[in-house]
């Protein structure tokens, strides 16, 4: 054992962890679970949501210290890590909560903590030059100067890779770092991993995505319930395989097979146009029982066209029609009362009260029907009762409703809006990145309830940054492109490359 | 010896539980605690503070308190403020003796006096809510310049119309039903406050509207886009909060027994200062008539109390200022808890 050490002395791995084990207030988050990275190699952590991976990376960026367990990096012992500590060790983690300051600029972040200065005097156009380097070398289209909070989420996301890289780096850590960036900046980030691992880098990534783990990775550890299931060679290692043991059931399809019924047009858009311009003369309409979907880069318009739609973004020009029967704007209870429902693509934001129970999130949408509430008073037996029943049907685990929709995973947020879909009647379902920030498990299930929710004859858009997600399941696609839809493909024609070609496609009409 | 290790691991682990467990509910639990010790702690220097009547003082006092902390409670729920609850009682007092007054020049007999006071009352009220609400949901202003600017506002029409001397006229009547009034011993405000507390509760927990405040404050947005009416309910909001503040005014009334255009002086600090350190959260949904009466308890001790041992009324302020900060300092650590 003992000479066993020192002869592994010489490749020592990079991060090497053993028995690591973590509790929170009676849960064990982190069973004994053993890691190891080597330098230059990207590894994957694979596992459903609250499998324990969060958790793994806090540890390993300091911000959890571990119960249990042996932590070594660059072969030296670690103890009582903090974050700071970590950082300047050079562990540089991107967690998906971003850590950056909305009122300040790009550049005031990315030196957050680590000013250039010279006698208590900040030196501004040594750090603009950094950063503008930094920048550049990254291929980001992202502008220093702005205020954080005036950046999309993808250009936040920019920030924080950014800012993990600015100082000197040799062990980084990406959480979900593609969630909210488009085909061609993840192409950026994925040059900048090869780019990194070649210079010897160590790389801790986490994500849902196949087809990324294909592209990038070395290796990947299944993580369970808090456990080390399995590390594997990422080139010996099927799709089925890990999914397989990431859920410890088997799943052959990931994409159910959605028995599209295209029955009459139930809405219908003309010539739309919205007050930000970021929609401009839309056509564009949605049969019931066929999944319609919208494609498009981030900042296209696409979510911004069926936000309109239901009544959040504000319209100047242009028609919706319901059923053939033109209607007047007039905000989400109206749309919701009208058959027309929306679930937004930021749950945090704009979908749930996170410290209200379950039953109440999920109730929210129908508390005008008499169903719910009688003469402006509650009925909470009837209320708990429903929302029992729906909570059952979607699979919520636990399935406890009175617990607070903040203690939820991704995947049960998502069910508890998923919910508000079962609560009253409705005829249109306009869905915003269905499955940004949810687990495979838990996007088959939202997958499967898109198909039951088409079988019973209902409209359903779906607006996704994820190609194979909308090619998947849509019967028709639109594609977006600066706010104007640039091609309507169906059939044999809904083609990635098809797609893809109709971004640029536009571009040309619009210069000629 | 592995063994050894897992079983006193796993009994640190329950000690911290444990200690955790504990920690939390003494900071759930610190106010009721503070409240009994602020009262022993009085007792000790004045033995006064516990006789019967002192107490039946106290009783009287947090009835007034408590409607006002209810009333701002109301609006805190959803995020907001009302700043102007203190000139809203003044206008209150000065519109509903004006009232009065002229009734009693009229030669009208005492129940049309009486009616006329209370509705001058509401009525005023219920302009200052309107208009709070108003400004705050269909103009979107920041609730606390909003209410800043009524603040000054209704200060003016209160001191306008009253030319800014006490005005009189209200008739004993008033004075004598809803100040001297009692109900098996229990003074009329008493009484008022228990029935409004036990309707406000009903409201707030079983009602739809009620579930919107909480819904509302806890996240605006979401509430927004799952349909519900957000700006027709903070002008209700706004609207109830004002109502609340014109009940509690006329009570004030009947015991000063004139319309006074500076009755509601530092009313606006003290309901805030009941409202938070009972626990409701600036933040937004959380919070409820509970500790709305709680924490007018503890206020009303707290200056009954340092009146028996006699400390200057501007310290008194200070005390107060200091409670608010505290209360929200209180908060954080409840929430940072969770």
């Amino acid at each position: 054992m003992n000479s066993l050490g020192t002869a592994g002395r010489q490749d020592a791995p990079l991060l090497e962890l053993k028995g690591i084990s973590k509790r929170f207030t009676g849960v064990r988050a982190l069973d004994g679970v053993d890691l190891d990275v080597r330098a230059g190699e990207l590894h994957v952590l694979f596992g459903e949501n609250g499998a324990g991976k969060s958790t793994l990376i806090n540890v390993i960026s300091g911000s959890f210290p571990p119960d249990e367990g042996t932590f070594r990096f660059g072969g030296e012992e670690i103890h009582d890590l903090t974050p700071h500590r970590a950082r300047a060790i050079g562990i540089s983690p991107v967690f998906q909560e971003f850590s950056l300051v909305p009122s300040l600029s790009v550049e005031d972040n990315l030196f957050l903590g680590r000013e250039i200065a010279a006698g208590g005097v900040l030196n501004a156009r040594r750090m603009r030059k950094r950063a503008r380097t930094l920048i550049d070398e990254l291929g980001f289209d992202l502008d220093p100067s702005r205020r954080v909070d005036d950046l999309s989420r993808a250009h936040q996301q920019m920030t924080e890779i950014a800012k993990a890289l600015l100082g000197r780096v040799r062990l980084l850590i990406l959480d979900e770092p593609t969630a909210s960036l488009t085909e061609r900046e993840t192409g950026r980030l994925f040059e900048l991993i090869v780019k990194l691992k070649t210079e010897g880098v160590g790389l801790i990534y986490v994500s849902h995505r196949m087809r990324e783990i294909r592209a990038l990775a070395d290796r990947v550890t299944v993580l369970r319930d808090g456990r080390h299931i399995r590390t594997l060679d990422a080139a010996s290692a099927s799709d089925g395989d890990l999914v397989e043991l990431m859920t410890g059931r088997k799943i052959d399809v990931l994409f159910p097979a959605i028995p599209h019924a295209p029955g009459a047009v139930t809405l219908d858009v003309e010539n739309l146009t919205t007050a930000d311009g970021a929609v401009q003369g839309v056509n564009f309409h949605a049969r019931a029982g066929e999944i319609t979907g919208i494609a498009g880069l981030v900042g296209c318009g696409k979510s911004e066209l069926v936000r309109a739609i239901y009544g959040i973004d504000a319209i100047v020009d242009g028609m919706v029609r319901l059923h053939g029967h033109s209607v007047e704007q007039s905000g989400p209870r109206e749309s919701l009362r009208r058959g027309v429902a929306y679930f937004p693509a930021n749950r945090v934001a704009e979908g749930l009260a996170l410290s209200r129970p379950i039953r109440e999130n999920s109730s929210m949408t129908a508390l005008d029907l008499d169903r719910f509430a009688r003469l402006g008073f509650l009925r909470p037996r009837a209320e708990r009762r429903a929302i029992s029943v729906v909570m059952e049907r979607l699979k919520l685990r636990p399935p406890d409703i009175e617990r607070n929709a903040g203690a939820l995973s991704g995947g049960n947020r998502q069910k508890v809006m998923l919910g508000r879909a079962l609560t009253r009647d409705l005829q249109v379902f306009l869905f915003d990145e269905p499955s940004v920030g949810i687990d495979v498990g838990a996007k088959v299930e939202v997958y499967e309830f898109m198909k039951h929710l088409v079988e019973t004859g209902a409209a359903v858009v779906v607006v996704s940054s994820e190609l194979p997600e909308v090619l998947a399941l849509s019967n028709r696609l639109y594609v977006m492109h600066q706010g104007r839809i640039a091609a309507e493909l169906s059939g044999d024609d809904k083609t990635e490359q098809n797609v893809l070609a109709s971004f640029f496609q536009d571009h040309g009409r619009e210069a000629a | 010896m592995s063994d050894a290790e897992t079983s006193s691991d796993m009994a640190l682990g329950a000690t911290r539980e444990l200690r955790s467990a504990v920690r939390r509910s003494l900071v759930q639990a610190a106010l009721p605690i503070a409240l009994l010790m602020l009262l022993l702690g009085f007792a000790i220097v004045d033995v006064r503070v516990l006789s019967p009547a002192n107490l039946m003082n106290i009783a009287q006092q947090t009835g007034y308190l408590a409607l006002f902390a209810m009333a701002q409670t109301v609006v805190i729920l959803t995020r907001g403020f009302d700043l102007s609850l203190g000139p809203t009682v003044s206008a209150v007092s000065v519109g509903a003796a004006l009232a009065m007054a002229s009734g009693t020049s009229a030669h009208q007999g005492p129940s049309v006096i009486l009616l006329l006071g209370l509705g001058a009352g509401f009525v005023l009220g219920a302009a200052c809510g309107l208009f709070n609400g108003s400004v705050v949901a269909l103009l979107g202003v920041n609730p606390f310049v909003a209410t800043l600017g009524s603040y000054n506002i209704a200060i003016g029409i209160a001191t306008t119309i009253s030319g800014g001397r006490p005005v009189q006229g209200v008739p004993d009547v008033f004075t004598q039903l809803f100040y001297g009034g009692t109900l098996f011993g229990v003074p009329a405000v008493v009484i008022i406050a228990l029935i409004l507390g036990v309707i406000l509760h009903i409201v707030l927990t079983r009602s739809v509207f009620g579930r919107s405040l909480y819904l509302i404050g806890t996240n605006p947005r979401a509430a927004m886009v799952a349909g519900l009416p957000v700006k027709r309910i903070l002008v209700t909001t706004y609207l109830l909060c004002s109502g609340i503040a014109a009940l509690g005014a006329l009570m004030l009334t009947a015991r000063t027994g004139s319309g006074e255009p500076n009755l509601g002086g530092s009313l606006s600090l003290q309901a805030t200062a009941a409202a938070v350190i009972g626990g409701t959260s600036l933040a937004g949904g959380k919070g409820g008539v509970g500790t709305a009466v709680l924490g007018a308890l503890f206020v009303t001790i707290l200056s009954n109390g340092m009146n028996l041992v006699r400390i200057d009324g501007y310290v008194q302020m200070v005390v107060l200022g200091a409670i608010v900060i505290a209360g929200v300092v209180l908060d954080r650590a409840r929430l940072e808890q969770r």
